[in-house]
């Protein structure tokens, strides 16, 4: 069974993530702050990480960083949660290791799909042309604003 | 001579046979011989004219062992002798004059030698009272050329002394005398054609160089005495109706020194440029063509002869220069040709020397007008300039005053003045479109009075002109595109003429004038207008920077030190990079307006920079201009806003991601969720819309605090009821990460306030104190009466807030940038709310905080009071 692990300091986000994707058969575990979920994702190895940005102590970001310096957890596809408007804080997602972003607010059934995706294209070898994709993306959005 | 020997030896040998009578006779004979070949060595060797004369007579009296012995020499003219030399007889005798009579007469007649026994007795008269002692008297003629120039003449008192062949001997000692005098003569004619050559030599010399007029004058009053063997020599010079010494050389003090000169009358030559004839006069003393009292006075001085030759040059009036002679002598054709040599090279050096006196004029004035310009363009102050352009200007001319007008609006006033009781005229006006001066400006040329009593009008226009002023010159002063700026006017106090270059000399003096006025006017302005732009500069809110095209700094105005803290004395002269540490010029040509940033006393400050290329003629780069303004507070306060449009974005869609999130869950057909969990669903849908709504509500708060219409509710409040409430949130909100300590006496006062806002004040701090104790610990809420007030008090064990923040934590937006609290939301409105609305209702709150050790956050409100409106007007509670 596919699993996924959502770091958020939000308690109800962290239930919307788990209620809809545990519906379409994933395995869902959840961190509610920075430490736990590196600690989880280590223990864990979960397939995919959902990971909140704007998490006291420890952001998003740092978070990433972390997964992607820890041999054990490096190649863990991280899809980042953002409520952040800014588009540079989502490049800043995209460089510090994550391989989408999903900005809040979202429609939760469109998660599971989404995760699947992930995953397919990463177990293909593709997920640095994804995350080429997405910066690319996204410096577009950035340029033309 | 050496030829005259054996002719001589011939004559002695001749006569040897007739004197062989005696044995002594010979001896006597042969002596005598001896005596006069040694005599005649002696007169022969003889160069000077006076020393053979005197030589022959001492001779001749020893040769013939005679008492006396005399020579004569015709006189000019040949009608009389006059006595040179004598010995035996005194001195006295020596330039009397005889005719050619008695025994001299006869030995002249018949060119031979004649002896008169009874010379006392017969001789009637004799040549003086001492010859009538003398019984034999002996004369032989002295001729050269075959012409009879004198005698030679011997005495004794005892008759008989002389014998017949005595006579041969003075006939012979006679050749050998007029051998003797004819070399004298002959060295003598050399010598004076020497220094008639050497006077030739003088001439040229003394009037070949470039001379002023006296030298030249003196120059040619001593080469005329020296070329033609004078003894003295005048130049006179025509002036008014007479005859004036221009120059003299050796003149006795009794004739140059006549003053007032000689008539014109006084002299039988006129200085008329036509008249170029050369007079002579042999003999001054019988010359009657000569002015009786003029002749009589050289005469006096001694003067027996004269030569006169008129010197003509160019259009002048001729001069004379007459040369002097002690001696009453005959002009050869020789001297004539000397004189018209010499008044031909003094025509040259005349000419010369006008043309020296015009250019040592013109030097002298533009040396004058040089250095008056140079001072005058140098001075930068109008009214200096005007002063010293009266004042130079009668200098330039030798004249006594000067006055400068300038024209305003269409009048000639008079500016500046120099000279005696020109004070006067100071201020007057005249007319600038009529009159005298009205020509002058309206010709724009200069016009002269030579004397004011023929030109009687132009005392009408120049009040000077009749108050002591006799003559001037007036000249206008043109600026550079032709415009009038007024007129410069030198007066003389006699009337005098005005020579072109001396009106050509204050025209240039007005042109300089003009430029320095012009410059100087010019310089008032550029100063005036620099002193504004300095002062502009100085209270610019813009840093000004210049630099030159070295870029080294040039301009650094306050404002710019202000902004960049650096000092201009240190910025002048340098780089900007080693002022600042960056460069301020942009790199591409096209520069609008940049933000660039610096350092200040380490800290980041943003500039917002405009930059202007100055391009000299050549279109190099002569310089760039820098402005810029300290953007640092819009910079902060623009990422303030843009940090909490994306802090407000973040706390918005937090809780919308929850609501929407859960009513999409809900909506799922696919999924079929038991009671619990759509209780657990629809419970957040509500407290996360609450989550929205009281963020909303702190927006509202914001915008009506700064809009003054926030509405408050006053009342009596209990401060201890707020605060349990706010715990209790907070409490449940924190989720058990830290622990909340209440410490509230029963007797803490109620409060005057807003019970609601109040109950938002506190949530903000108690939400504050546990964001930012991430780590956890006690939060405790005290409260105590004051004085009139209740003091609440909440204090965290966080990280504390920087002492440099605690001034800015109660602004909008600001939020504490730390790095531990990177991710903590929050709007960054929490304390600029509280402190809005404790403000509000009469409170204030303040913080105490150190880094790393926590924070308490205190406010205090007015005590409940029973008299207290119970409800503050939303207008006066806003303040």
């Amino acid at each position: 069974m596919t699993k996924v692990l959502v770091i958020d300091d939000e308690a109800p986000i962290r239930l919307l993530c788990r209620v809809n994707l545990e519906a379409e058969g994933f395995d869902v575990i959840e961190a509610g702050d920075g430490p736990s979920g590196l600690e989880l994702a280590r223990a864990e190895m979960p397939d995919a990480i959902l990971l909140d940005v704007m998490m006291p102590g420890l952001d998003g970001w740092t978070i990433a960083e972390r997964l992607l310096e820890d041999e054990a957890t490096k190649d863990i596809p991280v899809v980042f949660l953002t409520a952040r408007a800014d588009l540079r804080d989502r490049v800043r997602g995209i460089d510090a290791g994550g391989v989408d972003y999903i900005t809040k607010p979202f429609n939760p059934v469109d998660l599971a799909a989404l995760i699947r995706d992930v995953i397919e294209a990463v177990d293909r070898g593709d997920r640095e042309t994804l995350r080429r994709e997405k910066i690319t993306e996204l410096r577009s959005l950035l340029g033309g604003a | 001579m050496l030829r005259l020997l054996p002719r001589l030896a011939r004559a002695l040998g001749r006569r040897r046979p007739r004197a062989r009578t005696t044995a002594a006779g010979d001896s006597f004979r042969a002596e005598q011989q001896a005596v006069l070949l040694n005599a005649a060595h002696a007169v022969t060797s003889e160069l000077e004219f006076e020393s053979v004369l005197q030589r022959l007579v001492d001779e001749v009296l020893a040769l013939l062992e005679a008492d006396a012995a005399d020579c004569w020499i015709f006189e000019p003219g040949g009608r009389s002798l006059r006595c040179r030399a004598v010995k035996g007889v005194p001195a006295s005798n020596v330039g009397r004059q005889i005719p050619a009579a008695g025994t001299i007469g006869q030995a002249i007649e018949t060119g031979r030698p004649v002896l008169t026994h009874d010379f006392a007795r017969s001789e009637n008269p004799p040549p003086s009272k001492p010859y009538s002692v003398f019984e034999d008297v002996m004369v032989a003629p002295i001729t050269w050329r075959g012409e009879a120039r004198g005698a030679l003449g011997v005495c004794a008192r005892r008759p008989g002394s002389f014998a017949e062949h005595d006579v041969e001997t003075l006939e012979v000692f006679a050749r050998f005398a007029s051998i003797a005098l004819h070399n004298a003569e002959s060295f003598q004619e050399r010598a004076r054609q020497a220094r008639i050559e050497r006077g030739f030599f003088r001439v040229a010399d003394a009037l070949g160089s470039p001379l002023s007029l006296g030298e030249t004058l003196d120059a040619l009053a001593q080469a005329a005495a020296e070329a033609l063997g004078g003894d003295a020599a005048v130049v006179f010079e025509p002036k008014d109706e007479r005859l004036a010494v221009a120059a003299s050389h050796e003149l006795g003090s009794g004739l140059s020194t006549g003053a007032g000169g000689l008539s014109a009358s006084a002299l039988p030559f006129s200085v008329d440029p036509g008249d170029v004839r050369i007079v002579t006069s042999s003999s001054l003393a019988h010359d009657e063509r000569f002015d009786e009292e003029w002749r009589r006075a050289l005469v006096a001085e001694g003067y027996r002869a004269l030569l006169s030759a008129p010197v003509v040059s160019g259009k002048r009036q001729a001069h004379a220069v007459v040369v002097l002679f002690v001696e009453e002598r005959t002009f050869t054709d020789d001297d004539i040709a000397l004189a018209r040599h010499l008044a031909d090279a003094a025509r040259g050096a005349l000419e010369r020397s006008d043309l020296f006196e015009a250019e040592r004029r013109a030097n002298t004035l533009s040396q004058r007008l040089a250095a008056l310009g140079a001072r005058l363009v140098t001075n930068l102050d109008p009214g200096v300039v005007l002063a010293e352009i009266a004042g130079e200007a009668p200098i330039l001319l030798d004249a006594d005053a000067a006055t400068v007008r300038l024209l305003e609006g269409d009048e000639l006033v008079v500016r500046a003045t120099t000279g005696a009781r020109t004070g006067l005229a100071e201020g007057t006006r005249s007319s600038s479109g009529s009159g005298f001066l009205g020509e002058v400006a309206q010709s724009r040329a200069p016009a002269v009075v030579e004397d004011v009593r023929t030109t009687p009008r132009a005392s009408r226009t120049d009040p000077l002109l009749g108050e002591g002023m006799s003559a001037c010159v007036a000249v206008p002063m043109v600026t550079h595109g032709g415009g009038l700026l007024g007129v410069v006017t030198v007066y003389s106090a006699s009337p005098r003429t005005w020579r072109d270059d001396e009106v050509q000399a204050l025209t240039a003096l007005s042109v300089v004038a003009s430029a320095a006025l012009a410059n100087a006017e010019l310089y008032q302005r550029v100063a005036e207008e620099k002193e504004r732009n300095d002062a502009i500069l100085a209270n610019i809110a813009d840093g000004i920077v210049a630099v030159d095209r070295d870029e080294r700094i040039v301009l650094w105005n306050a404002t710019a030190e202000q902004i960049t803290g650096v000092p201009v004395e240190e910025a002048l002269g340098r780089r900007v990079p080693d002022v600042l540490q960056r460069e301020l010029s942009s790199a591409d040509e096209a520069p609008g307006e940049r933000e660039i940033t610096i350092l200040r006393a380490g800290k980041e400050v943003f500039l917002s920079l405009t930059e202007a290329v100055m391009s000299d003629s050549a279109g190099a780069v002569a310089g760039r201009v820098f402005a810029f303004r300290d953007v640092s507070a819009e910079r902060r306060l623009e990422q303030m806003k843009s940090d909490f449009v994306s802090t407000v974005s973040h706390e918005l869609r937090t809780p919308l991601t929850s609501i929407y999130g859960f009513a999409e869950t809900l909506l799922r057909s696919d999924i079929a969720f038991g009671e619990t969990e759509r209780d657990t669903f629809l419970r957040y849908i509500a407290s996360e819309s609450e989550r929205l709504i009281a963020i909303v509500d702190d927006l509202l708060n914001v915008a009506r605090l700064e809009a003054g219409t926030i509405g408050m509710a006053m009342g009596a409040t209990d401060i201890a009821e707020v605060v349990d409430e706010a715990v209790a949130n907070a409490s449940e909100a924190a989720n058990g990460g830290h622990s909340f300590h209440v410490d509230l006496p029963a007797d803490v006062p109620r409060a005057e306030a807003d019970r609601e806002k109040l109950t938002q004040v506190l949530t903000h701090l108690l939400e504050n104190a546990v964001k930012f104790s991430p780590d956890g610990g006690t939060i405790t809420v005290s409260g105590r009466g004051k004085a009139g007030s209740v003091e609440v008090r909440v204090s965290d064990e966080g990280i504390g807030i920087p002492r440099s923040d605690q001034n800015r934590i109660f602004s909008k937006f600001f939020r504490v940038d730390a790095e531990p609290l990177s991710g903590v939301p929050g709007t960054g409105l929490g304390l600029f709310l509280a402190r809005g609305l404790l403000a509000a209702m009469n409170g204030r709150i303040w913080v105490e905080s150190k880094e790393g050790q926590g924070a308490t956050f205190a406010f205090e409100l007015p005590a409940w009071r029973s008299s207290a409106r119970e409800l503050v007007p939303a207008e006066t509670a806003g303040r």
